[in-house]
């Protein structure tokens, strides 16, 4: 008999509703037993003592909500926290009119929604594979949000699709925008001349916001998924994408997004560069220019330097462009107010590629920004619980998300390093992103502006200036109010920054001492 | 905009007197909390057919979901009215006060002892299980052996306590936060319970409140943040009205008084409300047998 946990960070139900809901999860088919019970320490004692103890209950607060099921199989689970999931779900919209139809597989889906050119796989990785290959077969592109699949299936299903003329996006491909729909982690942006072929969710993100803001849209934005210019993966979607957006009428400027590719698919990638008939803006977080140039390619070396090219070599009018320069009395302004000791910048990041990007604009001029996701091993954290001099955290990466939801979504983790943070007489800067769209937090800022307001409070009263930037990735077409968002920031003592790139660099000329 | 048919003293006078913002914590379809940025206590905004309680206001309205409160909605007030983000204007001007006052400890316990004989026996028919109380037949492994946990410590914390063993009562007493199922631990809502006891003044554990004190400062942690608000309230002496109608009835003569409020209490949450008259009435039985056990004066303060 297996054990498995989910966990519902800060997640309250009155006593009566989750008594009912205990009840409802017992009867689930398959399920021996199931729990749901405050994580508190006396609860998961119990827990412990009848053997229902995991890693995700050891970890659990006393404010989250756990629930455990005890089952014979792996199915039997997923079906079982899909059933308990719904039981929340149902619960907690009450009565918001009719549910959407659900189909019990692909098959059955594709029979009664004939005109489905698209099916977003988000299963537990084990099946992952195996339902993308149904709707492969089905001739429906893929955009695959589970992770957990391995290389090999990874690369027989993007050949698969390849050899059908369909979009494999992913595994743990998190951002698409199709036909002007926002899918998963999307912005919504205007309609428009330029297509994105993105291996990084938060990176595409980004660029395609900044393309909206500077009068810009886009035509399709196809996510890869993160693994895709890999060795071993060859840059199939990346490679693909860029012949369906060259293929894509509508699409006049190509902008690639990623980090930089392997050797070997980078010379794939420039190769097809060459050959493209439509510009190509290639934003590889510190790649090289020399090469990228050679290729015929438009080099940017940030993101808000891959919309600009974008939107000009579509056609914008780069007089009437607001570009949105440093603001360089308010840096001045900053460094009388920091002390001396307040040296370092703490970059506390949901999105990866923003946290990555914050590090390299601070790498240009410090040699020691550490991370959890430095590529070169020697900047690494060596305790993810413990900063080391600038320091950049990407609390979407693994590490940090295991048995809770990102942290677009659920704040919590971050909210946490955030205050241990603002306790440190080192720090003058902490930087943070708050993403908007469909799928983020309905209130990003909001959840933060307590902890800001205390912190703030704090460095006061220790006689001492906290310098907070946040920087808020969204559009005026968001589900969120973007304006609102700003606002509560502005209201709070928070130094907004206008784009991804302004935030990493504001964080780091903040603290550049001597100049 | 929404009325306030009544509300805590203390919650109104901190509306009325100086600034009160906050956000929106958790909500339910009865009531929701906020929490204040300003001390970072828990207040309740609570549907008419709530009742009264400690930082608490009632407002007319029967149900609070079709308002769509969200956790983080913003929380203000202009002018008399509480504002929640641009959902829910609430007015507080012209309101009933109520203000929890524990009644003080008879100076003659035979009614007492009577009226805890005839509620232990309501209790034992008409209480739900599941959490102080056993199931008989315990739904799974994991709800026995809470039971079982909850009993043994319960009643440690009771038998020490009646020997005034204080030291060991509190290992007891912090041994059962967090334990049980609900949003507010069985353990907790027993706590609760068993501080309005202490609470009696010119009881036996009347100068012992320091207890309750001790036990709150060592629960943050243990428990979640609602839980954590009412046991600190309880600690001293600020509880739901009906857990102070319930004592005052346990005082009199009244049987009919008796059943009703102990049945409204019983009604509070799953099995939260018999956890909490199962710990008054616990504080009571063991103020009774404390009695001359109990060294410190017992004096008004």
């Amino acid at each position: 008999m297996l054990v498995q946990a989910l966990i519902k960070p800060n997640t309250y139900f009155d006593s009566v509703s989750l008594m009912s809901l205990s009840t409802k999860a017992n009867q689930i088919d398959g399920v021996e037993q199931a729990i749901i019970a405050m994580g508190t320490e006396m609860n998961k004692e119990v827990m412990k003592n009848v053997g229902l103890m995991t890693p995700e209950v050891e970890e659990a607060g006393a404010s989250d909500l756990i629930i455990v099921v005890k089952a014979e199989t792996e199915e039997l689970f997923e079906n079982a926290f899909l059933s308990i999931n719904e039981l929340f779900t149902k619960r907690d919209s009450g009565k918001k009119g009719k549910s959407d139809i659900k189909y019990s597989t692909i098959s059955s889906a594709v029979e009664n929604n004939p005109d489905a050119n698209l099916a977003i796989i988000a299963v537990n990785g084990a099946y992952a594979a195996r339902e993308a290959r149904k709707a492969l077969e089905n001739n429906l592109n893929v955009m695959m949000f589970s992770d957990n699949v391995s290389v090999e299936d990874e690369i027989a299903l993007k050949n698969l699709a390849h050899e059908k003329g369909l979009l494999m996006m992913g595994p743990d491909c998190g951002t698409a925008i199709i036909g002007n729909t926002a899918l998963c982690f999307a912005n919504a942006v205007r309609k428009g001349d330029i297509g994105i072929v993105g291996a990084s969710g938060t990176g595409s993100q980004e660029v395609s916001v900044r393309i909206h803001e500077f009068g810009g849209g886009i035509t399709q934005l196809i996510g890869t998924g993160g693994r895709d210019l890999k060795e071993e993966v060859g840059g199939i979607m990346m490679l693909d994408g860029i012949q369906a957006l060259e293929d894509d009428e509508e699409t006049k400027v190509i902008v690639l997004v990623s980090k930089p590719p392997a050797p070997s698919v980078e010379e794939k990638v420039l190769a097809k560069i060459k050959t493209c008939k439509k510009p190509v803006v290639v934003w590889f977080i510190g790649g090289d220019e020399e090469k990228i140039t050679a290729a015929g390619g438009h080099f940017a070396k940030m993101s808000k330097e891959a919309a600009l090219k974008a939107v000009l070599l579509a056609g914008a009018d780069e007089s009437k462009l607001n570009k949105r320069a440093l603001n360089i009395p308010l840096i001045e302004d900053v460094r009388t107010k920091l002390k001396p000791e307040q040296r370092y910048i703490r970059g506390l990041f949901s999105g990866g590629t923003l946290c990555d990007e914050a590090m390299h604009a601070a790498m240009e001029k410090f040699d020691n920004a550490y991370s959890n996701i430095a590529r070169n091993p020697e900047y690494r954290l060596k305790d993810r619980y413990t900063s080391q001099e600038h320091t950049f955290i990407d609390f979407g990466d693994d590490e940090y998300t295991q048995g809770k939801p990102h942290p677009m979504i659920d704040p919590s983790t971050r909210l946490d390093r955030f205050m241990q943070e603002a306790k440190d007489p080192s720090v003058g800067v902490i930087v943070m992103d708050f993403v908007l769209g469909y799928g983020a937090h309905e209130d990003p800022v909001g959840a933060f502006l307590p902890a800001i307001m205390e912190a703030k409070l704090l460095a006061e009263q220790e006689g001492r200036h906290l310098e907070i930037i946040g920087y808020v990735l969204g559009t005026e077409l968001d589900p969120q109010d973007y304006e609102e968002q700003i606002n509560k920031l502005l209201a709070a003592g928070v130094t907004h920054a206008s784009s991804s790139q302004n935030a990493g660099l504001l964080a780091r000329e903040f603290v550049v001492k001597g100049e | 905009m929404l009325k306030t048919v009544s509300g805590d003293v203390e919650f109104l006078q901190k509306l009325n007197s100086s600034k009160f913002t906050g956000s929106v914590h958790s909500t339910f379809n009865r009531t929701f909390n906020i929490k204040c940025h300003q001390n970072g206590e828990l207040y309740t905004i609570a549907c008419r057919n709530v009742d009264n309680g400690p930082n608490t206001l009632i407002i007319d309205v029967d149900n609070i979901r079709p308002m769509e409160i969200a956790v983080n909605d913003q929380v203000f007030t202009k002018k008399n009215i509480l504002h929640i983000g641009n959902k829910l204007a609430i007015s507080f001007k012209n309101v009933n006060k109520w203000v929890s006052v524990v009644p003080g400890y008879p100076s003659n316990e035979e009614i007492l002892n009577q009226n805890l004989k005839k509620l232990k026996k309501f209790i034992d028919i008409h209480g739900k299980s599941g959490g102080i109380k056993k199931h008989e037949l315990p739904n799974s492994l994991f709800e026995a052996k809470m039971s079982s946990m909850l009993e043994l410590r319960t009643n440690l914390l009771l038998d020490e306590l009646a020997e005034d063993r204080m030291s060991s009562a509190l290992e007891h007493a912090i041994s059962i936060i967090g334990l049980g199922p609900g949003l507010t631990p069985s353990g907790d809502d027993f706590l609760v319970g068993l501080f309005t006891s202490f609470s009696m003044l010119n009881g036996p554990f009347y100068g012992r409140r320091s207890f309750c004190e001790d036990v709150v400062s060592k629960a943050k942690t243990l428990t979640n943040d609602i839980s954590w608000m009412a046991l600190q309230k309880a600690s001293t002496g600020k509880v739901r009205e009906s857990i102070i109608l319930l004592l005052n009835a346990l005082l009199g003569e009244n049987e009919a008084d008796l059943f009703l409020s102990l049945n409204k209490v019983l009604n509070i949450g799953s099995s939260s409300g018999t956890d909490i008259a199962l710990g008054l009435v616990g504080g009571l039985e063991a103020n009774i047998k404390a009695g001359g056990k109990v060294y410190v004066s017992t004096s008004i303060d």
